[in-house]
């Protein structure tokens, strides 16, 4: 009898174990990767409060003495010239990131329902097409998008920017709009069919508005997708007063690389905006990309 | 009637049938107008760019930009590119930094899927911390790692050396042979997240009874995660690890502004190669090789994509 309890004990304690034992590699898993992906998030804010002379000490102070938020004032006070750089920069990618994101879903919505409701010649290819521009590099479209704005008049001009983004914008914005259509059921618009409704407006007034979440999830990713482009902006801008974020700051630090702070500062809040947008928004984003690869 | 209802019922009206392809695309005009605009925009900016790059890799250009004085020489551009010494090791760098991106990205990504599967306290905030770097810009990360990397004031390099694993920080990316890895870890920084996304995604359509069953069956954890998960997300694992590959074929800031491919070309990639021809040197010709060259890749890799893709949609239609 007490054998037997006692193997019993002995077999559970041994898988309690085993199972503990991935649990906790599960778990030092887990702090390394946060460590990982947070370290140098932290590194920077620490470094973003520092004074100049205390960002170039070694070995480094892992807090700052005096901390400060010197740079964050200088980058957001209009009257500093750096100030003036950085807000002019702020507001060109906010601009040209919001025209682009409004113009790709205004495009996208209408051509992602009909990839997924309709079946016309050549859909299939069109759709593959859509699809495959995901996959080439900005750098192939480079060198004649360079020409084509220069025979256009657009060099130097947020217009260049805004027809480059589409370019990738749109086909993500289609793709990703496609998978929430396609998880509308068509009866809702065959039922308001029959009650009278045209096929546009069936359209409008059942779809549109069901798919909603779809539309926003979208208009996030373009969002942070132009928000974040370098390359083109890199070789279609070169005024200083047009430039966006990530090539102004570029510019602006190449000039004096010792201010460590003011950099890191500057990546700080360029990053802000998309990750707040992101973080408020993520069950829709996060729902909208992954949509269309895991359906089983 | 031209809603699609079902599969069957798609392919029927796609077939011209009797009635001719030209009939058919005359009958579903009303269609076309939802489409129009997207295919608008795309042909200016896709369809004409990629016959210009295909035409220009045929001619020499004069330095500058005077196009017109464009001369043909045939292949002699891609002749240029395939005897030079610098495109195999390009090439080289390219593989490393895409292999390794890639499959060390997917991995992380997977481990940290599994290990946040299970629900636990402060699982959301850990989630949403851990995706951040992701959705951060890509200047703004190489120049926080360039800080990180700094070979004077460097956190990484003050570690090391107060470990008293160094005597001096040193020089991560600006060495040769340290600077290709280094810049691979910047790069993973930001990619495994999205790893992390998509295979949490796919755990969530993994049965929960089959790997009761398993267990019951007496399957350990490993066992189980091999003999039901895994083959499970077999789908989503490809189609993350082919869009992987292709970010990273593709990536061009990471590399631009730590380094600029240097030093001595170590941290040149395809991409960031063809931009300083083009750009930099003015050979529009033979950039415009290379990214026909790169074109044909992408096109091979796009069509398993593809592929992949539906793989998943075929199995969607018959369960």
């Amino acid at each position: 009898m007490s054998t037997i309890a006692e193997t019993a004990f002995r077999g559970r304690t041994r898988r309690h174990m085993r199972v503990d034992g991935w649990r906790w590699a599960g778990r030092l898993f887990l702090v390394f990767m946060l460590l990982y992906t947070a370290v140098p998030m932290i590194w920077m804010l620490i470094t973003s409060i520092k004074s100049g002379f205390a960002a170039t000490q070694f070995p480094p102070q892992w807090w700052p003495d005096e901390p400060t938020l010197a740079s964050y004032q200088k980058l957001l006070d209009p009257q500093n010239s750096v100030g003036q750089d950085f807000l002019r920069f702020f507001w060109n990618s906010l601009f040209v990131s919001t025209v682009t994101t409004i113009l790709s879903v205004i495009v996208a919505v209408p051509a992602a329902y009909a990839f997924s409701r309709f079946s016309f010649p050549g859909r299939n290819f069109l759709f593959f097409a859509v699809l495959l521009r995901n996959m080439f590099p900005a750098v192939i479209f480079l060198v004649p998008l360079f020409i084509l704005m220069r025979v256009l008049g657009l060099m130097n001009t947020h217009g260049s920017l805004i027809l480059t983004y589409l370019t990738f914008g749109l086909p993500l914005a289609i793709w990703l709009l496609k998978g929430f259509y396609d998880n509308i059921p068509v009866q809702l618009e065959q039922a308001a069919r029959i009650d009278g409704a045209t096929r546009f407006q069936a359209f409008i007034l059942i779809v549109m508005p069901l798919s909603t979440p779809g539309i926003i999830a979208t208009a996030i990713y373009s969002f942070i997708g132009a928000w974040n482009e370098y390359i083109y902006a890199y070789t279609f801008l070169s005024k200083n007063d047009q430039l966006t974020l990530p090539v102004g700051i570029q510019r602006f630090f190449s000039e004096n690389t010792t201010d460590f702070p003011g950099l890191m500062a500057a990546s700080f809040m360029m990053s802000v905006p998309v990750v707040v947008l992101f973080l408020v928004l993520q069950r829709y984003f996060v729902r909208a990309l992954t949509e269309g690869a895991v359906k089983h | 009637m031209t809603i699609v209802t079902g599969k069957a019922e798609a392919r029927r009206t796609l077939q011209p049938g009797r009635s001719g392809v030209l009939r058919s695309i005359w009958e579903h005009r009303a269609d076309y107008a939802y489409v129009l605009p997207a295919i608008a925009v795309m042909l200016i900016v896709i369809a004409y760019p990629i016959y210009y790059t295909i035409e220009l890799s045929f001619f020499k250009t004069p330095p500058g930009l005077q196009l017109r004085d464009k001369t043909f020489i045939g292949f002699d551009n891609y002749t240029t590119i395939l005897t030079s010494e610098v495109f195999w090791a390009v090439t080289w760098n390219t593989l490393i930094w895409t292999l390794g991106s890639t499959l060390i990205s997917f991995v992380l990504g997977f481990a940290t899927a599994l290990a946040l599967h299970r629900d636990f306290i402060g699982r959301g905030v850990l989630r949403a911390t851990l995706i951040i770097p992701w959705v951060i810009s890509a200047v703004a990360a190489s120049y926080i790692w360039k800080w990180i990397y700094h070979s004077d004031f460097g956190i990484i390099g003050a570690v090391l050396v107060g470990l008293g694993l160094a005597d001096r920080p040193p020089n991560f990316i600006d060495n040769v042979s340290t600077v290709l890895p280094s810049l691979i870890i910047v790069n993973i920084w930001r990619e495994f997240p999205f790893a992390m996304i998509m295979m949490m995604a796919g755990l969530q359509t993994v049965p929960d009874q089959l790997l009761r069953a398993a267990k019951v069956d007496g399957a350990n954890a490993w066992q189980r995660f091999w003999h039901v998960t895994f083959p499970h997300l077999r789908n989503v694992s490809v189609v993350t690890i082919l869009l992987l590959a292709v970010a990273n074929f593709n990536s061009f800031i990471i590399p631009w502004i730590m380094t600029g491919g240097g030093p001595s070309n170590a941290s040149h990639i395809w991409i960031t190669h063809i931009y300083e021809l083009a750009f930099g040197r003015q050979r529009w010709g033979v950039a415009s090789a290379y990214s026909v060259l790169l074109f044909l890749i992408l096109m091979t890799l796009g069509y398993f994509y593809v592929r992949a893709l539906s793989g998943n949609e075929r199995k969607e239609g018959s369960s």
